[in-house]
């Protein structure tokens, strides 16, 4: 270890406290996490987003045999932000590829809800990203979580110094959250995949834009409790068929990698994303501390039941100051 | 437009007298607020029991210490104080509350990063993430946390509105540590995001809400150089922005500003034909108070 490493070390061994590092079973609620021992992740070959997603997708659901008839399925998309020249977000074929699968799997109603980081101004990233067209083409309502009426909600794990969040009510009255990020590193972070996606979740108009609340809290530690604390099942598909590598979520490069990936336990969902990203889910402190108690990590724990991971597996660039994450553990 | 968008607000006011963000939403202060003031600026164009009850909403909704909070649904002060005093500013019967407010207002500070944040950042040798005075102090989202460029310009507008009611020595300590906050988080070519210009060395883009937000509590610094690029930057962010809330806030700014905005309007009135703004209450209300005579509610 060199001073560098060492200063590094020392400085997060200040702070991993307050992120909750220390005493770990004290930080959430023992009786309500029962870990399965091992989890199933689907990796799905989807070269673009054109014809045959809809069928990669209901392919892909009905391997985790979702009980989906009569029930409202909420898609949580990423739409943190707009630029024509960039792939920031979820991209809108993904999304109608998603609405007419759960549809078709028998789901009673189909909602696609954002509360994005950045912008205030709905009508123009619906419009401007493309997804205004498919909600209107799909007659799906869409919901600004931003400004959804809100619930006071507990928090069940304490990696921050939050005990409770405000969330919006659309959670509280579906039945099922699919979690839909893009496959991308992130300059804060280190990635951004279905636990981060959730940020969105939590109302701007409360907590500001961007969610600074958050970030002020800890960006780790928060992204670990909203996720133990969201009232409703889970399930996530990741926009892996065009991805971003570098200076994410905005400002990295597109990265192809020509893959979806699913699953109905989010954190191993994430880590076998970032190994997809040739990322050791273990240096991702948000993911390291929710394989403690919301879900799988260990590559042993996890059956891939789609593709081979290896042979869809690239390296994605990383800023400076997360070059650890591509250190094996 | 100006009928429809004028029918549609009205019909989406819920029986408390106050609106949510769309129909059938809770009531909340911004779109109570805003809404207000554009029906009000119809010189007996509304419906007046619409806007008693609107007014009714806001005075009822008022926190003890002067502030308001986001929704009936949350405890506390909120940003949307800002919005319920330019509201309030221009009925002199409500003079104690939006007073009242306004003291309120100036004790509130954005937070700074801490010792601790900062000993660590140092020790850890990282570089730093993003390029911004931290030491100016502005106005945040939500308490003691950091300051942006919304809340603080809304915060600035509404302390302008009211100023002679204000002591003068704390009202031009924090608007002039507010308006450098501002300056400091303007875009590298003009304009503002929600308040940070570059991202370890990496540019980012401005917005046009926020760009014109933030010109209109700058209106008094027309003159500046910052303030005629960033109007600059703004016409040519609208030739690819087609939205209620960002044509809505650039009308009133431009109109603020001396500036032709007819081309614009005529815009606004196909945006609305084409998306009703998704029946966003803030959208709706900015239409009406842009194609209407709304924008003396802005001017300082």
């Amino acid at each position: 270890m060199n001073r560098r490493e060492f200063l590094k070390a020392s400085a997060a061994a200040c702070v991993y406290p307050l992120l909750g590092g220390c005493e770990q079973t004290d930080r959430w609620e023992k009786a309500a996490y029962i870990k399965a021992k091992a989890s199933r992740v689907a990796i799905l070959a989807a070269e673009r987003y054109g014809n045959g997603l809809r069928e990669t997708l209901i392919r892909g659901i009905r391997l985790f045999r979702l009980d989906l008839a009569g029930k409202r399925v909420v898609l949580k998309p990423n739409l943190v932000e707009f630029d024509p020249k960039g792939v920031i977000n979820t991209n809108p074929a993904m999304i109608e590829a998603a609405i007419d699968s759960f549809k078709s799997l028998g789901a009673r109603e189909v909602v696609v809800a954002e509360g994005p980081g950045h912008r205030r101004d709905n009508e123009y990233l619906l419009g401007a990203s493309g997804l205004y067209d498919v909600i209107r083409e799909h007659r799906v309502r869409y919901v600004d979580l931003n400004t959804d009426d809100v619930r006071l909600t507990k928090l069940k794990s304490s990696f921050t110094n939050l005990t409770q969040l405000y969330l919006p009510q659309t959670l509280y009255d579906a039945d099922l959250l699919v979690s839909m990020p893009k496959l991308k590193t992130h300059h804060w972070a280190g990635v951004t995949l279905s636990l981060k996606n959730m940020f969105g979740v939590v109302p701007g108009s409360v907590y500001g834009w961007p969610k600074n609340a958050l970030h002020w809290a800890g960006i780790n530690g928060s992204i670990v409790d909203i996720n133990s604390s969201l009232p409703i099942p889970r399930f996530a598909i990741v926009d892996g068929i065009v991805g971003m590598e570098g200076n994410g979520p905005l400002q990295g490069q597109e990265k192809k990698s020509g893959v979806v990936v699913l699953g109905d336990d989010l954190v191993a969902v994430d880590a076998t994303a970032a190994r997809l990203m040739t990322i050791e889910p273990r240096q991702v402190r948000y993911l390291a501390a929710a394989g403690e108690f919301l879900g799988n990590i260990g590559y042993e724990q996890i059956e891939q039941i789609g593709e081979n991971l290896q042979r869809h597996q690239q390296d994605f660039r990383v800023i400076e100051e997360f070059a650890h994450l591509k250190k094996l553990i | 437009m100006l009928e429809e968008s004028v029918n549609l607000l009205s019909n989406n006011q819920n029986p408390d007298g106050g609106w949510g963000a769309v129909a059938g939403k809770r009531s909340n202060t911004e779109a109570t607020a805003l809404a207000l003031l554009a029906l009000n600026s119809l010189a007996g164009g509304s419906d007046g029991s619409v806007v008693q009850r609107a007014k009714r909403w806001l005075i009822d909704n008022q926190n003890p210490d002067g502030s308001w909070p986001l929704s009936g649904a949350t405890k506390g002060p909120s940003w949307c104080t800002a919005l319920a005093i330019i509201a309030l500013s221009e009925l002199t019967d409500q003079k104690d509350r939006f007073v009242k407010a306004g003291n309120w207002a100036l004790e509130q500070e954005g937070s700074k990063p801490g010792i601790l944040a900062n000993l660590i950042r140092a020790l850890s040798f990282q570089k730093k993430a993003v390029r911004l005075n931290e030491d100016l102090i502005g106005w945040s989202w939500t308490p003691n946390t950091f300051s942006w460029v919304e809340p603080t310009s809304y915060f600035l507008l509404a302390l302008k509105k009211i100023r002679s009611y204000l002591p003068a020595k704390t009202f031009h300590e924090r608007v002039e540590q507010g308006e450098l906050l501002i300056y400091d988080r303007m875009c590298d070519n003009g304009g503002w995001n929600y308040g940070n210009a570059a991202v370890y060395g990496e540019t980012l883009w401005p917005y046009p809400d926020v760009t014109a937000i933030a010109l209109i509590a700058l209106q008094d610094r027309r003159d500046r150089k910052e303030n005629q690029l960033s109007i600059r930057v703004l016409i040519e962010m609208l030739q690819n922005t087609d939205s209620g809330l960002a044509l809505g806030w650039s009308l009133v700014c431009l109109s603020l500003y001396g500036q032709d905005d007819s081309a614009l309007k005529k815009r606004l009135e196909q945006r609305f034909a084409k998306t009703k703004f998704l029946g966003e209450t803030k959208a709706l209300a900015l239409g009406i108070l842009a194609v209407g005579n709304g924008m003396r509610y802005f001017r300082i």
